[in-house]
């Protein structure tokens, strides 16, 4: 089943899964959806048409930049890059990210 | 770098071409693993998920970015542009400081007129209803006097039937004096007012209140308004004065109002109203005691037009006036002599400034005319310029510029050009309305109240915009056009690019020149009716005649006989003065912008209904004629027997005399001018003909009655002076002092100044138009001088060659003011055609000299004919000094 992205929660976290995807290098937005399956073994299951509002969205705040590339079979497709904003903010939503990972973990281990 | 690039086409398109890329490449992994064409397609499809909405959000945020990135891009030119205009403005300081100064004269010169034009006919009176006020006059077209203000009745009468206004006011002069409270005794503008006129005019009192109805009739104490003006100059702005009692005309006289400051009503000339107001009294009568004479039309009455009232329903309106009266008095409104009798109303703007519109439209076109030259001088300096900078330009297409992006660094440096060009012209128009209030003759409405405000600053703001953008536009065609070879070709002098903005130049020179002349000649007509006006015999001899103007307040000088006492002392006092050798004294001075007329009979002839003899009348002490120049040609003066008691007398003119008796001696007639019916005067004297209301109104006959028979309760006394005349001033007041030191004195002026005065208007717009045509010739001549500079230098090789042949100086001196020349004669046949189109408009305002007049036509070409031949001189002498090798070998 494939889930839509949904909620503020979900949103802020894509944009993480999406930014610490482009730290591995530039990609185009199926490359981006191909590389969070793999990693994640599919258990995200979320609809891939959802990462491009974040692309751009990121792209107007001046996260991420774009320019167009050829795909694999030939086809002009936008390719994606992590800009130097990008990754400071990566740095911070990864830690904002942690200390709530933290959080909950030490409320689930005191039963 | 430039990623942007990219996003130049349409973002939706390059959305569905970003999203249909990712649905291909899930839709060949699915086929890779096995399935079928359809079946893979459906599975993309489904894992994509929904497809438009996320298509909508993308397009909306990169719609955004590209406006972004545009403005960005926007203003980072803008920048750039205005960087390097800034550079090279300060790099060409000549050129700069040459531009910016006939900016901001043309800018200054239309700003400071539109000032003017501003708070004349634009800027709302202080008081609320000025757009809703209409005066109510008797008209009798055609008969001389062509309005009349309302007789009480009339008024009373005109209020009680007219229904499309919801209110009518009267007001009247009154001459009033105020003595006490520390100052001297002052004469003051007065006016008596309907208590009603106040709320007609929308206008509530600073402190105190204005008048109630029933003010002014009840036998209570007097009451009083005083203006702002009155009340800071003469009682110290103390508000304490209200409910206290002034002393007015020798009575108390309550304060009960103190007006806002500015409100002066009438504050622009109204009818025979002439004077700002510093007092206003209730009237004291309304229509139940009202003065039943309706020869006696005194109140200028003023209504307050209903808020849906329209035109028709004043007409209306005025036609059941004008059927009432014709129906109830037949004999004033239905008689033959008043057949064209009719009432009108004028809106209050028409009334005050109807007359100075055409003036000041004109002014405005003048220095529009101005601000054209200008523009075309600075452009002509632009293509100039130009021309130096063709290689740059030429490099920049190269490198990749776009034309319209050359087009617009070139406006935009125009555009600075003239932001900077219009500050200095504000500059310059705050100077020159100073001075046009200083020049002006006093009687354009609301002119001292000029300034350059948040309006005139948008004006000048909007003024500079355009010129820049007319100015900037000829060039930065021409400069875009040049194309690329052609620039780089430019090296080559005299190539064909050179020879088309040398003939774009001189049409913009011929056009400046056509349009300065037609200032020119505007300027010169102006000139010669002024000369013509001065040139007019008046019939008196105005140089050494001194006036003075003495009214006595009736308070006092309740009988004829105190007053013609009052004023034969005042004569014989004024004799006594050292330097003044004839006295005398009248009413009205003629060209005071006073008048008196009327009927009269003459012995043996039937009264006319249709036409009784008509004459300009006025009341003469003994002495006058000599005092004032007159000549009596037959008969004598009034002497001091003719007095109250005495035979009655009246000295007639020339026109009258032969008028009506042109073979007979004048001498003996009688006539019944100001006597009793049935009464007659007898001519003693006869004199010549005066001028008395202006130098360019020859007037009707005349009729001088004896003063000391005919008291008027005031008098300008005339004295003819051995020394220069206003030194005389202080003597003249002295006399009065002696007499009555309660009674102000005004109007203490030579008769040279009297008579300049009633030609100060004329005398104003022949300086206006004839400063402004100085200007034009200037700024066309400096265009002249630049384009025969520009022509020496693009014919440098010619000249050098034909100097190298043994061509004589003289010759290349020709070849220069020849082109010069040319230019100006097509200047002079376009700004002819141009004066002559317009000379209707001119046509009005001249005397004896017509809008085409031949001869002002031809002085003015020869002066700019001249004028053109020194511009091209310097540049033709420099042409001779071309030294012929350097040009050869630099060519």
């Amino acid at each position: 089943m494939v889930i839509p992205i949904r909620g503020d929660l979900l949103q802020g976290t894509l944009d993480l899964l999406v930014l610490k995807t482009l730290n591995w290098g530039p990609r185009h937005g199926y490359g981006i959806a191909r590389w969070l399956e793999d990693t994640t073994g599919d258990a995200l299951h979320i609809a891939e048409g959802s990462l491009y509002p974040a692309l751009y969205r990121m792209q107007q705040r001046g996260w991420i930049d774009a320019e167009w590339g050829v795909s694999e079979i030939g086809k002009r497709i936008k390719v994606y890059t992590l800009t130097d904003e990008g990754r400071a903010q990566l740095k911070n939503e990864f830690a904002q990210w942690s200390s709530f990972v933290n959080a909950v973990s030490r409320v689930m281990a005191t039963s | 770098m430039p990623s942007f690039k990219f996003w130049r086409s349409r973002p939706e398109l390059e959305v569905d071409e970003e999203l249909a890329s990712h649905i291909e490449l899930l839709t060949r992994r699915y086929l890779e693993q096995g399935m079928s064409e359809l079946e893979a397609r459906a599975r993309a499809h489904e894992r994509f998920g929904e497809r438009d909405g996320v298509r909508a959000q993308c397009t909306t945020i990169s719609q955004r970015m590209e406006a972004r990135v545009r403005r960005a891009e926007y203003l980072e030119e803008l920048a750039q542009d205005l960087k390097f205009a800034l550079r090279t403005l300060r790099k060409s300081r000549l050129f700069t400081v040459v531009a910016l100064s006939t900016i901001a004269i043309g800018v200054g010169a239309n700003t400071a007129i539109f000032s003017v034009i501003d708070a004349v006919l634009l800027e709302a009176p202080p008081y609320a209803n000025a757009s809703r006020l209409m005066v109510l006059f008797n008209s009798y077209e055609q008969e001389g006097l062509s309005k009349t203000p309302l007789s009480a009745p009339e008024f009373f009468d005109v209020r009680a039937t007219m229904h499309s206004f919801d209110a009518i006011a009267a007001m009247r002069p009154r001459p009033a004096t105020v003595v006490g409270n520390g100052g001297p005794p002052e004469g003051l503008s007065a006016y008596v007012v309907t208590p009603n006129f106040f709320q007609v005019l929308g206008a509530n009192a600073a402190y105190g209140r204005t008048f109630r109805d029933g003010d002014g009739i009840a036998n209570g104490a007097s009451l009083v308004v005083l203006s702002h003006a009155l009340w800071t100059r003469r009682y110290g702005a103390d508000t304490s004065l209200i409910g206290k009692a002034i002393t007015i005309n020798a009575a108390p006289y309550t304060v009960i109002g103190v007006m806002p400051p500015g409100l002066r009503f009438p504050d622009d000339a109204l009818g025979y109203a002439k004077s700002p107001a510093d007092i206003w009294i209730p009237s004291t009568y309304d229509a139940q005691n009202t003065p039943p004479n309706r020869g006696n039309q005194n109140l200028i009455a003023m209504g307050r037009r209903k808020p849906g009232a329209t035109d028709a329903n004043i007409r209306t309106d005025l036609g059941l006036v004008s059927a009432r009266f014709k129906r109830e008095l037949p004999d004033r409104y239905a008689s033959l002599r008043a057949k064209n009798w009719h009432p009108i109303a004028v809106t209050l703007q028409d009334e005050t400034v109807g007359a100075v519109k055409p003036v000041l439209l004109l002014f405005g076109g003048a220095v529009a005319f101005v601000l054209l030259i200008a523009c075309m001088n600075v452009a002509n300096l632009l293509i100039d310029r130009g021309s130096l900078r063709t290689r740059e330009f030429a490099v920049r297409l190269a490198l990749g510029a776009g034309r319209a992006r050359l087009l617009r660094q070139l406006l935009t440096e125009s555009l600075v050009l003239t932001t900077f060009g219009g500050v200095l012209g504000v500059a310059v128009a705050k100077i020159l309305v100073v001075v046009l209030t200083r020049l002006q003759p006093g009687d354009i409405p609301r002119l001292s109240s000029a300034t350059v405000n948040g309006s005139v600053l948008l004006f000048a703001l909007g003024v500079s915009i355009i010129t820049g953008l007319l100015i900037g536009l000829l060039p930065a065609l021409q400069q875009s056009r040049t194309g690329l070879a052609g620039a780089m070709n430019e090296s080559s002098r005299g190539a064909s690019d050179g020879k088309s903005r040398r003939h774009t130049r001189a049409i913009l020179v011929g056009v400046e020149v056509a349009l300065a002349l037609v200032l020119l000649n505007g300027a010169g007509l102006l000139g010669r009716s002024f000369a013509a006006l001065q040139n007019i015999e008046p019939g008196f001899s105005a140089p050494s005649a001194m006036t003075m103007y003495t009214s006595l307040p009736r308070t006092r000088y309740d009988s004829a006989y105190k007053i013609a006492n009052f004023y034969e002392q005042l004569q014989n006092n004024l004799a006594t003065i050292p330097g003044a050798t004839k006295v005398g004294g009248i009413y009205p001075l003629p060209m005071s912008g006073e008048g008196w007329s009327g009927s009269f009979d003459i012995e043996g002839v039937p009264e006319n209904p249709m036409e009784g003899p008509h004459a300009e009348f006025a009341a003469a002490m003994p002495g006058y004629f000599g005092a004032i120049g007159i000549p009596i040609v037959q008969g004598r003066d009034f002497t001091a027997e003719d007095k109250i008691g005495r035979e009655l007398v009246v000295i007639v003119d020339e026109e009258l005399a032969r008028k009506y008796w042109l073979n007979e001696n004048a001498i003996g007639k009688r006539v019944n001018a100001a006597a009793a019916p049935g009464v007659f005067e007898t001519v003693v004297g006869v004199v010549k003909h005066v001028r008395t209301e202006k130098p360019e109104a020859f007037g009707g006959p005349q009729i001088y009655l004896p003063y000391m028979q005919h008291p008027q309760g005031m008098i300008y006394s005339v004295v003819r002076t051995s020394v220069s005349p206003n030194t005389l001033a202080r003597a003249l007041r002295g006399a009065v002092e002696l007499l009555d030191k309660d009674l102000p004195v005004s109007k203490l002026q030579s008769m040279t100044e009297v008579q300049l005065k009633i030609v100060a208007r004329q005398r104003f717009n022949m300086l206006m138009i004839g400063m402004l045509a100085v200007v034009a010739l200037v700024l066309a001549s400096v265009g002249l001088y630049g384009v025969m500079s520009y022509l020496v230098t693009q014919r440098a090789r010619e000249i050098g060659i034909r100097m190298a042949l043994g061509g004589q100086a003289s010759d290349v001196r020709w070849l220069v003011v020849r082109e010069s020349l040319w230019i100006s004669l097509g200047g002079l046949a376009g700004g002819t055609i141009a004066t002559l189109a317009l000379s209707g408009v001119l046509g009005k305002m001249l005397y004896e000299v017509k809008a085409t007049d031949p001869a002002t036509y031809a002085s003015i070409a020869v002066l700019l004919l001249s004028v053109a031949s020194v511009a091209a001189y310097g540049p033709a002498r420099r042409a001779t000094r071309v030294a012929p090798l350097e040009v050869l070998r630099d060519g």
